[in-house]
């Protein structure tokens, strides 16, 4: 097939754009889908026993939850191009205000739980590497997988008795009432340890298995017959190239942390994106769900679109198509 | 041994320590009283407009933010007056008022008179107007012809028939909280995060999922709260509750009994049982099956043993219910029977009945006191030869259980209601007119509909007590509720603080808290 884009790097950038449109419009889709398949009336749900069936009946029209659903999900559409995602019916907000409310808690929980899952994760996982086989290394990968077995909650109240009750050092709640930065910092350190707590271990799993392949690569038995340092070698030669699966997986990571941050946020009682959608399904209050759900998955395929661009800048056969790697 | 510091190890090592002074070490709970307090709500706010409120977390905030003509005295259901000077009832259908001059709503608007009166009665009780969206709490002031308004602070409230739960449902609840009509119609769509009242409180912050802080409102005429300011935290987890309690960021909560047992033991906190007015009971579908058959819900009646079932929803901490009506309530029927267990003649109705191999549905909220009840049930019932599938159900599933005709699918139900200080707002929800809505059992009796119309316009008590009476015997007769119980809820706070609430505690008294030794 003749190829459009002569360029492989717009080519690539193109390719990847049109796929993450495709998703995000797949989503809404399916979005729709689950809020017809979900049973419950939402009306009778939200406004409780003391609603006239009147009432009742104008407040499905008011969500639009009278219309076919082809016609709904066209609206929504419609709205959405226009940066409308529709008006919760409980406090007459528009969805956009919420999500705009509690975004940011996610969004900072989320990235500090990456962070930390990275700055802590990848020096072990090199440690583990180098250390082959020793008790730190055995050590490590027991308490690896222990991290990446239990789930964030669990973790959460482990680190709340430990933390918060039996040392009290640090808050059970998650949020300050004064909004003051350094509270508001203190109690970020429990939520984020407990979402980081897996992909630290998953990360330091996947760090050492990237080192020792490469480590036994021709290239670095090369380094280390010309006598380089042994830092240098594992810090300035095998890392970079160790590093490639981590950063791509960090993509994944954040919608794997987006889901586990619901859980957090309710243990630590902190707002969020999550907890947000939760409580929508629960009253099903669908415009509340279809709104935020869509923009978590825009934060999820942008976040994804980003990584892979990366990817692709420090590894450049990631762009060629097949027939075109590096020894062709 | 030696010990050397490079840089590295120094720079870690003071980058420490400035950490650790500026988060300024362990938060200690404090000891002593202090004005300004945290309160736990399980569920957030949504709407502080009353005509427009969510539920009672709303509504405990709107009782304190704007007042009403009359309001509940201090731990108590019997009303006093409020916004009102004076409030007379002219006739069964007229009820007059006039209000204190001067009270001054929040923000700059103004005072209260008699328009603002006619205002928020008829936005909630009259069809909608201009674009106005309709109130789910216009039943509360059915019957309503309107609000006249005869003078700057005076009016009348004009009612199409008598109504004997007026004051106690209506005016003295929160469908009688006195918005500022200025406020909402300038603010629209902001109003129900921005209420404006004349209340003892005033709302001066309010997040998503965060909570809300109320404020002493200096402008209040009444008697100043002892509490400068109380935060509202949102913490919808129980066990994050316990640890806020136990760490001494939170000052008040409401929690199930077993989880509230443990904190007894925790110094300077109080736990303390209220018997609640919320009702509690398995329901039989009187349409499906076996079930039409009378002797076949006798028998299940006769086969439950309420107190088991209550020790294990409840840790035994809940007292039974053996009537609609709580004792608190009324109109309770004080000689109602206590349903032993009685197995051999549950058995011999089942027979009489011709019923054998009898499989049932009960269908639950998916709550650990709900599913342990279920349990000990399904374990009883097995006994007299009635085997039952427990089907727990997460709540928006659920409610719409009894729904249209998926409710003609039910057979058995435990089902737990809010109830008010009015027989006629506990019985509306089992008249035929509810069937396929709230009342599941499908249970449909003209004599207990015309009983409910009656007592709802009696303004008598003795009469309209007999007629509630009459009522909740038919019920029994039917055999298609066992009352379980009204539940306790269980109140820990700070042993300094002395939290008030209507009976029930379903209502809080936010203004009426105060401070202990």
């Amino acid at each position: 097939m003749p190829r459009l884009i002569k360029d492989e790097r717009l080519a690539y950038v193109t390719s990847r754009l049109l796929t993450t449109v495709l998703i995000v419009f797949g989503a809404m889709v399916l979005l729709f889908a689950l809020t017809a398949l979900v049973p419950g009336d939402p009306a009778k749900t939200l406004l409780g026993p003391q609603a006239s069936p009147e009432l009742a009946k104008r407040f499905i029209t008011e969500m639009g939850l009278d219309q076919p659903l082809h016609i709904r999900l066209w609206r929504f559409f419609g709205a959405v191009l226009t940066g409308n995602l529709g008006v919760d019916v409980i406090s007459g907000k528009p969805v956009v205000q919420l999500v705009a409310s509690v975004l940011p808690y996610t969004v900072i929980l989320t990235f500090s739980a990456i962070g930390l899952s990275v700055l802590i994760g990848v020096p072990l996982g090199i440690h583990a590497a180098t250390h082959r086989g020793s008790a730190s290394d055995t050590i490590l990968a027991f308490i690896s997988v222990a991290f990446i077995a239990v789930p964030s909650f669990v973790i959460a109240i482990f680190l709340l008795l430990i933390f918060a009750i039996w040392l009290d050092w640090l808050p059970v709640l998650g949020t300050s009432r004064s909004g003051e930065f350094l509270d508001e910092a203190r109690r970020m350190i429990l939520p984020t340890l407990a979402l980081a707590a897996g992909w630290i271990g998953f990360i330091a799993r996947l760090v050492r298995s990237s080192m020792l392949e490469v480590l036994g690569e021709p290239y670095i038995r090369t380094a280390r017959a010309y006598g380089l340092p042994e830092r240098m070698i594992t810090y300035k030669y095998a890392l970079k190239n160790a590093c490639i699966p981590t950063i791509a997986i960090l993509g994944l990571g954040i919608g794997r942390l987006l889901g586990g941050a619901v859980l957090v946020e309710i243990v630590f009682a902190r707002p969020g994106l999550g907890r947000l959608v939760y409580e929508a399904v629960s009253e099903r209050n669908f415009p509340v769900v279809q709104g935020a759900v869509l923009v978590v998955v825009v934060l999820f395929v942008v976040v994804n679109l980003i990584v892979d661009l990366s990817y692709s800048a420090i590894d450049p056969r990631i762009r060629r198509s097949p027939g075109q790697g590096a020894g062709a | 041994m030696s010990i050397s510091i490079d840089r590295r190890t120094f720079l870690a090592g003071t980058a420490t320590a400035a950490l650790t002074a500026a988060w300024g070490g362990p938060a200690l709970a404090q000891q002593g009283p202090r004005d300004k307090i945290t309160v736990r709500i399980d569920r957030d706010l949504a709407n502080l407009d009353p005509a427009y409120r969510t539920g009672p977390w709303d509504a405990n905030v709107c009782r304190v933010v704007y007042q009403r003509l009359m309001k509940q005295k201090v731990n108590s259901a019997e009303l006093e007056l409020d916004a009102a000077e004076k409030i007379d009832q002219i006739s069964p259908t007229e009820i007059g008022f006039t209000l204190k001059p001067g009270l001054m709503f929040t923000d700059g608007y103004g005072e209260m008179t008699a328009e603002d009166v006619k205002f928020s009665f008829e936005r909630i009780g009259l069809p909608p107007k201009g674009g106005q969206k309709e109130s789910a709490y216009k039943a509360d002031w059915g019957g309503l012809k309107g609000v006249e308004v005869t003078g700057k602070y005076t009016g009348k409230i004009v009612l199409e028939k008598p109504r004997a739960n007026i004051f106690t449902t209506v005016i003295g609840d929160v469908s009688g909280c006195i918005v500022s009509k200025a406020a909402v119609e300038k603010l629209g769509a902001d109003y129900p995060s921005k209420p404006v009242g004349t209340g003892p409180y005033k709302l001066t912050a309010i997040e998503r999922q965060r909570g809300a802080t109320l404020t002493r409102n200096p402008d209040y005429k009444g008697p100043a709260p002892a509490l400068q300011e109380i935060a509202i935290r949102f913490i919808s987890d129980p066990r994050t509750t316990d640890l806020a309690l136990r760490s001494g960021e939170i000052d008040f909560a409401i929690l199930a009994p077993a989880v509230a047992e443990p904190l007894k033991s925790v110094a300077g906190l109080t736990v303390s049982e209220q018997p609640s007015i919320a009702y509690v009971w398995l329901g039989m579908n009187v349409e499906k099956g076996p079930l039409a058959d009378l002797k076949v819900r006798q028998a299940i009646r006769l086969g439950l043993d309420v107190d088991q079932m209550l020790a294990a929803g409840y840790n035994g901490k809940a007292p039974r219910l053996n009537t609609l009506l709580p004792p608190q309530i009324f109109g309770h029927w004080k000689e109602a029977p206590v349903y032993k267990r009685n197995v051999a003649e549950a058995k011999k109705l089942l027979a009489e009945a011709g019923v054998s191999g009898l499989k049932l549905k009960l269908t639950i909220l998916n709550q650990p006191a709900y599913q342990n009840m279920a349990l000990v049930a399904r374990a009883l019932l097995a006994e007299i030869g009635v085997t039952i599938e427990v089907d727990a159900q997460e709540g928006g599933t659920y409610w719409n259980a009894g729904n249209g005709d998926s409710g003609k699918n039910l057979d058995l139900f435990l089902l737990r209601f809010n109830g008010k200080h009015d027989p006629n707002f506990i019985m509306q929800w089992f008249v035929s007119g509810q069937t396929g809505t709230w009342n599941w059992q499908r249970w449909q009796n003209k004599d207990y509909d015309a009983l409910f119309a009656a007592a709802a316009v009696e303004l008598d008590p003795a009469k309209r007590g007999e007629m509630v009476v009459k009522a909740q015997q038919l019920m029994d007769q039917s055999a298609a509720f066992v009352w379980l119980t009204n539940e306790v809820n269980v109140l820990v706070h700070r042993s300094w603080l002395k939290p008030a609430g209507v009976p029930g505690w379903l209502d809080w008294q936010y203004d009426s808290w105060g401070l202990g030794a």
